[in-house]
């Protein structure tokens, strides 16, 4: 099986590994990796649980192949706290209980953090639109959108 | 059985080289937005797969009053472009945003009804299609691509390479109706292109999705709105017509009953929006 030698920047560092043909992002993430964030939800590219960051664009792992990644910089939610600082997002969904039981944090942080590097100050129907393909099943999204919000204020400057 | 082999080609004659070579053993993807989930589930077990991402073939560029769209230029590139409005609104009612950043312009035409939503704006605008094979090219008219559900005129040996789709002359307009208000299959989808002269109906280009094996237009409804003012009798006919003729179908989203009352219904909200003169 002609498996490949695939070369990409995974959270900042440099990373090579062997991918069976047609592994998808998602696979190589969790199974070979063990980076668990970007969950297996729907395989269906349904949900939005599997959501990582292309060259800073919100994909879907469980619909990308592996391979489609070469040479590009892909982001998960495991990149995204630095030196032990946790980013504002992560925080304000801690804060604002935007997080029941967890399953669709990784997907929606992943969104919310590409929403605000191009938009620092997101209107609420921005950050609504930005989050449709992200589904949560406890919360009924208002804390969620709030966290988001919370996070862009504080990131502009704005004390807790 | 796992697939054997993954290839990336890098240029679109490299694609067409391999899917020569590899012939019917060869599945394409684009944006892996249909095929994947397929294959996640274990339905679809392709031998081989090929992935167009790096072919080259994701351009946008205008010549000639005319959007010259590689096939593989995604949804989020349609709704960066400004050129053709109803582009931009029909890419904004394709899923969500990684969605958008994945699925492709030419892999919408593969996609099956109720999916679809972008290629029916197509379908108003009178876009061609360039499909590209060893022996050379050629260019179909969209509404001769589509043969039936899920079958269009390629070739074996054959792929969509570009869509040409004209800037409109006159006025556009897109409507969807789905269960929710965003990241929704259709009920049904349409779009229009309606030119008029003076305070009469010119030209009229109807086009609806998820009402029928494949993106369709209307064309008695059309018809019925050619030469009229667009008054209330005019519009009443094309939706009626519209209703009439189309084909919709039941699944897990509406019933057929649903669908051709819902197709009355988003034609006179579409004619509603031109603007009269």
């Amino acid at each position: 099986m002609p498996s490949k030698i695939l070369s990409f920047t995974l959270n900042g560092r440099p990373t090579e590994v062997i991918v069976k043909p047609m592994t998808t992002l998602q696979k190589l993430l969790r199974e070979q990796l063990g980076l668990t964030a970007a969950k297996a939800g729907c395989k269906q590219g349904g949900c939005g649980s599997c959501t990582v960051l292309v060259n800073g664009e919100p994909m879907l792992s469980c619909l990308l192949p592996a391979e489609d990644v070469e040479g590009q910089e892909v982001t998960t939610l495991e990149g995204l706290a630095h030196d032990g600082q946790l980013h504002p997002l992560q925080e304000t969904f801690f804060e604002k209980f935007a997080i029941q039981c967890g399953y669709c944090t990784p997907g929606m942080l992943m969104v919310s953090k590409a929403l605000l590097d191009r938009n620092p100050q997101p209107s609420r129907a921005e950050i609504v639109q930005a989050l449709t393909g992200n589904y949560c099943r406890c919360t009924g999204y208002e804390p969620i959108v709030q966290a988001v919000a919370e996070a862009a204020r504080r990131m502009n400057g704005h004390e807790k | 059985m796992t697939t054997q082999a993954y290839y990336l080609p890098q240029s679109l004659d490299e694609a067409l080289d391999l899917l020569a070579e590899h012939g019917p053993t060869l599945l394409v993807i684009a944006g892996g937005t249909i095929a994947m989930p397929l294959i996640n589930e274990g339905i679809s077990l392709p031998e081989q797969v090929m992935g167009l991402r790096r072919a080259g073939l994701n351009y946008v560029n205008r010549s000639n009053g005319t959007l010259q769209i590689g096939a593989a230029a995604t949804l989020s590139q349609m709704l960066a472009q400004s050129h053709i409005p109803l582009l931009q609104q029909a890419a904004q009612n394709v899923g969500a945003w990684a969605i958008r950043n994945m699925g492709t312009a030419g892999g919408n035409l593969f996609a099956p009804p109720p999916a679809g939503d972008f290629a029916v704006a197509l379908l108003a605008l009178d876009a061609r299609v360039k499909l590209a094979g060893q022996a050379g090219e050629r260019v179909l008219p969209l509404g001769e691509f589509y043969t039936g559900f899920m079958t269009t005129a390629l070739a074996p040996g054959e792929l969509v390479a570009e869509i040409q789709a004209p800037i409109p002359t006159g006025q556009t307009v897109y409507v969807k109706h789905g269960r929710r208000h965003a990241n929704t299959p259709a009920v049904v989808s349409l779009a229009a292109h309606v030119t008029l002269g003076g305070k009469k109906v010119k030209a009229a280009r109807l086009a609806l999705n998820a009402v029928g094996p494949h993106p369709m237009r209307a064309t008695r409804a059309e018809q019925a709105l050619v030469g009229s003012t667009l008054d209330e009798a005019a519009i009443a006919a094309a939706a009626a017509a519209a209703a009439d003729e189309c084909q919709p179908f039941t699944d897990a989203i509406a019933s057929e009953w649903y669908r051709r009352r819902m197709v009355d219904v988003v034609v006179r909200r579409a004619l509603a929006q031109v603007q009269r003169t």
